[in-house]
């Protein structure tokens, strides 16, 4: 398990209207807690998750970034994590994240995909404090 | 800039102190500073959205300068039952600015305080329930 000091990842999925009932958002909202969860240290009340219903655009704003982030599949996952991790571990956050969703949302994997952006953890604060970069973690960070 | 987002996640630009400004005159304004505002449906009354965007205009040109005037944000509002945070329904907010370049760390440390305790103060919400960002303005993600 990677060591990550509390981050707020923040996933925006990007759903047609009433295509997922609310036990189907809620299953896919733990599953992404536990996948994030599972890869990184991060608390699971850190994890949070929003459903978006689009009017096919296939475009939202960045919130990690600058711009938009463009996709061409039926849903979309758009996520928001601290900088600083590898590309690989970020492959497999995503990867587990679409894995989950098509399974839960009954959609064969194709018609997901999905993008994670990140911004340094010291420009976010949460809880009234600011989050500190990788590997500056005070111990009482993890308690 | 458009969200792609229908009405539902219900979507709305403001600007700070400017009641009646179009998009085609918000076009010509040199905008430096923009929020992206994310809250759950029902707990932050739309009624306080002038009251909020006063105050965060207030705590930019308090750090960030003058120049940062006019302050343009996007709301979306998430659905009840389509919100989450650790797996159960969320009732917190997200704040994401994006700020002019070159701000040092102890400007942002303080201007991300006062941007959290200005929302706290104006919605009466908790400190756990609001998350405030502020990354550089040409940061690509």
């Amino acid at each position: 398990m990677e060591e990550e000091a509390k981050t707020v990842p923040f996933y925006r999925c990007l759903i047609p209207q009433d295509s997922l009932t609310y036990q189907q958002r809620a299953k896919i909202a733990v599953a992404f807690t536990d996948v994030h969860c599972g890869i990184s240290a991060a608390p699971r009340r850190f994890v949070q998750v929003a459903f978006l219903e689009t009017n096919g655009s296939g475009e939202v704003a960045d919130t990690h970034g600058s711009g938009v982030l463009r996709y061409d599949t039926r849903f979309f996952i758009a996520g928001g994590n601290r900088a600083g991790r590898s590309p690989e571990t970020k492959t497999r956050i995503l990867d587990g994240l679409i894995s989950r969703f098509a399974e839960i949302a009954a959609v064969p994997r194709e018609q997901v995909s999905g993008q994670i952006t990140e911004a340094p953890a010291s420009w976010t604060m949460e809880a009234g404090k600011i989050l500190p970069e990788p590997g500056e973690e005070p111990p009482e960070w993890y308690e | 800039m458009t969200s792609g987002l229908r009405p539902g996640a219900v979507y709305h630009k403001c600007v700070a102190g400017r009641s009646a400004v179009g998009s085609a005159s918000l076009a010509r304004l040199p905008i430096v500073t923009a929020f992206d505002i994310f809250v759950q449906e029902g707990c932050v009354p739309d009624s306080r959205r002038p009251a909020i965007m006063a105050a965060l205009d207030a705590a930019c040109r308090r750090f960030l300068g003058a120049e940062t005037d006019p302050l343009e944000a996007r709301w979306t509002v998430v659905r009840k039952g389509y919100g989450f945070r650790g797996g159960e329904p969320s009732t917190t907010s997200l704040v994401r600015a994006r700020i002019p370049d070159g701000c040092s760390p102890e400007t942002r440390a303080a201007l991300l305080r006062t941007l959290g305790e200005a929302w706290r103060e104006v919605t009466g919400t908790g400190e756990e329930e609001v998350v405030v960002s502020a990354r550089d303005w040409s940061w690509a993600g």
